[in-house]
């Protein structure tokens, strides 16, 4: 998918200005939002936080043994009955998804939700290729209808409300006038189960891998995730190499607390363990199954101070807490991953230097830390990448003058005197509400009142308050 | 070098990561469950299972669950289903038959119920487990609008760690050798358009469970 981070500034500002896209949003967010904090709370906090450390330790104790687990998760698929492919970039892994579509001669592709897919653009690569694709998450199966981009990690076109999707159905598929969301659900559930049974390959994500016992883990609530991997002859699964856990206890709780965040389900409606293709004797279930492990990019986070982000579960809850992205929704982050997960491996995946100001768009209030079922420190890795801007050269011009000039007064006590001065005094001169006509703080104070300054100074207060001491003083 | 060979080398000649992180001493049940006797295990599992849009029928015997399935069958003559042996409903063969039902080929995505047994359910969360087999199609839970499980009281254990826990300790070749292990909590759903939620999304709209002391 094209990057388009480094646009994020003008496509925030026109996503503003799209009330009924904000509403939509605002209204999905608070409400998952708020199931997931009931869902933690319902055996108290204590309980919650404990769960969400154990989670925590059970991805790190995976990414602290990767190459391991991954070899031990390769044998045992392996034996299983699971082929198993490795790409080290997009381009590798989109190869290898056209290699087994020709083998077979595939004409139908039905999909299931993944995230990876959209990172590598496969559906653009196979329809370029002749092949019929079909997105059958019903959410994404909107985005493909209207030509766009998911907007969001769990509810794809959140940014749309049931008028537009009406539109849509009514315009593209033909689908007779009705409000109810039941209605249209049933209506594209038609279209997509002909679909479905059309199909001679199945493409998926996988939501884990457990190295122990070589299983590939999915979860989907509407069930096309079970159709995709199980009428079709052929299964393929796109899975990050980051994705591996150690055993089947630790899918027990990630999986539990997967639905919890992302939905504040107990569970998602089908949670899928998939061991292999058909076995001899069964009735249906593909013939072969392949899992196709994709770097594209990880490994090189593996190898930094980024590492915890390759942590991440997906499960959506850091988008739903944050306040940037609520006011913006998905589409203003410019790439495949938005909200403040988004704003970390957008970079990391695609460059610094083709998504500068993602690190920027956080208040840094730390709400996404405390919802990530596993913990992750956004907040401290948007800070760092931060940092990483300015040692590239990436901070702009009048903000790099800015902090010389601050470092300069801050290092000299006659500077420092100086400019407070200057400060108390011009503060006084400003207009109502102390905003700032001009210059770059101009914007600022537009919406906020400049702080009044004290009478006077930390420096003053403190040699008061040591001359008042002294008096005391025996 | 291969991509999987240069992706492992990579990895491996990174430092490894959280090497500080201690290991959880205590591990958590992610469900508090103070009462393990079998008549509250299915007590909350009925509970949990009907937050989850189930329908939960206690049968006093199979000819009782038999009953309440011809109930639920209606009209239809038609019937996606395990292979008979599968569920626990002795003289089902014969009431079928009885009552001119005739069981579909698993693929045929035109019939309105499915039947199937259930392997392990789920106290904590009122889910159950399915295994594929033979004889267990994977299309009869998944295809017809309506769902109806058979399962007896005996099947159901407190929570997935103590199916995990089970796994690990007897039978994980046995885990390993079924090609697919599905934990069904509730019927198919979507809330994409509008976050409004909608049951059969893609599978059944309907899941009722009869359930057998």
């Amino acid at each position: 998918m094209t990057n388009k981070a480094n646009e994020f500034a003008s496509a925030s500002r026109s996503a503003i200005q799209t009330p009924e896209m904000v509403a939509a949003v605002a209204f999905a967010t608070n409400s998952a939002a708020a199931k997931r904090n009931i869902a933690f709370e319902v055996n108290g906090t204590e309980h919650g936080e404990a769960l969400r450390q154990q989670a925590a330790e059970a991805r790190r104790r995976a990414l602290r043994k990767l190459p391991e687990l991954l070899e031990q998760a390769e044998a045992r698929m392996q034996a299983n009955g699971i082929e198993v492919l490795w790409a080290k970039d997009g381009e590798e892994a989109s190869q290898h998804v056209l290699n087994i579509a020709r083998q077979h001669n595939i004409k139908h592709i039905a999909k299931s939700k993944s995230m990876v897919s959209e990172e590598i653009g496969l559906n653009a690569v196979l329809e370029t290729a002749g092949f019929d694709v079909l997105e059958t998450d019903l959410g994404e199966y909107i985005i493909q209808l209207a030509g766009e981009t998911p907007s969001h990690i769990v509810a794809p076109v959140i940014h749309k409300s049931k008028a537009e999707i009406r539109d849509l159905f009514m315009e593209r598929l033909g689908m007779a006038y009705t409000d109810d969301a039941a209605e249209m659900t049933r209506f594209a559930r038609r279209h997509l189960r002909e679909g479905f049974l059309k199909a001679d390959m199945g493409i998926s994500g996988g939501n884990f891998i457990i190295a122990e016992t070589g299983t590939l883990c999915l979860v989907t609530n509407e069930g096309n995730g079970r159709m995709v991997t199980s009428l079709p002859p052929v299964h393929v699964a796109l899975v990050g190499i980051e994705k591996v856990i150690e055993t089947l206890d630790d899918y027990a709780t990630l999986i539990q607390l997967l639905a919890r965040s992302a939905t504040g389900q107990v569970m998602s409606v089908y949670a899928n363990l998939i061991n292999g293709p058909r076995r001899t004797a069964e009735d249906g279930g593909p013939e072969r199954v392949v899992v196709i492990l994709v770097d594209n990019g990880r490994s090189k986070i593996y190898n930094s101070t980024y590492a915890e982000a390759l942590a991440c579960i997906r499960c959506g809850s850091c988008l739903n807490a944050c306040p940037v992205y609520e006011a913006i929704g998905g589409h203003a982050y410019g790439w495949v991953y938005s909200g403040p997960i988004g704003a970390v491996i957008t970079p990391l995946l695609t460059g610094l230097e083709n998504a500068t100001p993602l690190p920027h768009a956080s208040s840094l209030c730390g709400k996404c830390k405390v919802v990530c079922p596993v913990d992750i420190d956004l907040p401290r890795m948007l800070l760092d990448l931060r940092h990483d801007l300015v040692a590239a050269g990436h901070a702009p011009l009048l903000w790099r003058m800015g902090l010389r000039g601050w470092a300069m007064v801050s290092r000299s006590p006659l500077l420092f005197g100086l400019v407070g001065w200057a400060a108390k005094w011009g503060s006084k001169v400003l207009p109502k509400h102390r905003t700032i006509p001009v210059g770059p703080l101009g914007g600022w104070s537009k919406s906020r009142d400049l702080p009044e300054f004290a009478p006077e100074t930390f420096h003053q207060l403190w040699a008061k308050r040591e001359k008042g001491n002294d008096h005391e003083q025996p | 070098m291969s991509s999987r060979e240069s992706i492992l080398k990579n990895l491996k000649a990174a430092r490894s990561p959280f090497v500080d992180v201690p290991p959880v001493e205590n591990r958590r049940e992610v469900v508090l469950q103070d009462d393990l006797r079998p008549e509250a295990l299915r007590a909350h599992f009925i509970k949990e299972a009907e937050k989850l849009s189930c329908q939960v029928t206690i049968c006093a015997s199979a000819a009782d669950a038999i009953e309440q399935l011809l109930a639920l069958l209606g009209d239809d003559r038609l019937l996606l289903s395990w292979d008979l042996p599968h569920i626990p409903l002795p003289g089902l063969a014969e009431a079928l038959e009885h009552a001119g039902i005739k069981i579909a080929a698993p693929a045929d995505a035109a019939v309105r119920v499915g039947l199937t047994g259930i392997d392990v359910a789920l106290a904590s969360t009122g889910s159950f487990i399915l295994f594929s087999g033979p004889g267990k199609p994977r299309a009869v839970s998944l295809l017809p609008d309506l769902h109806v499980a058979v399962m007896t009281a005996g099947q159901i254990v407190p929570n997935l760690e103590t199916w995990s826990a089970t796994e690990r300790a007897n039978q994980i070749e046995d885990f390993r050798q079924t090609s697919s292990v599905l934990i069904v909590s509730g019927p198919s759903r979507t809330a994409d358009i509008a976050m409004q939620l909608v049951l059969g999304a893609h599978g059944p709209a309907a899941v009722h469970i009869l359930m057998l002391p």
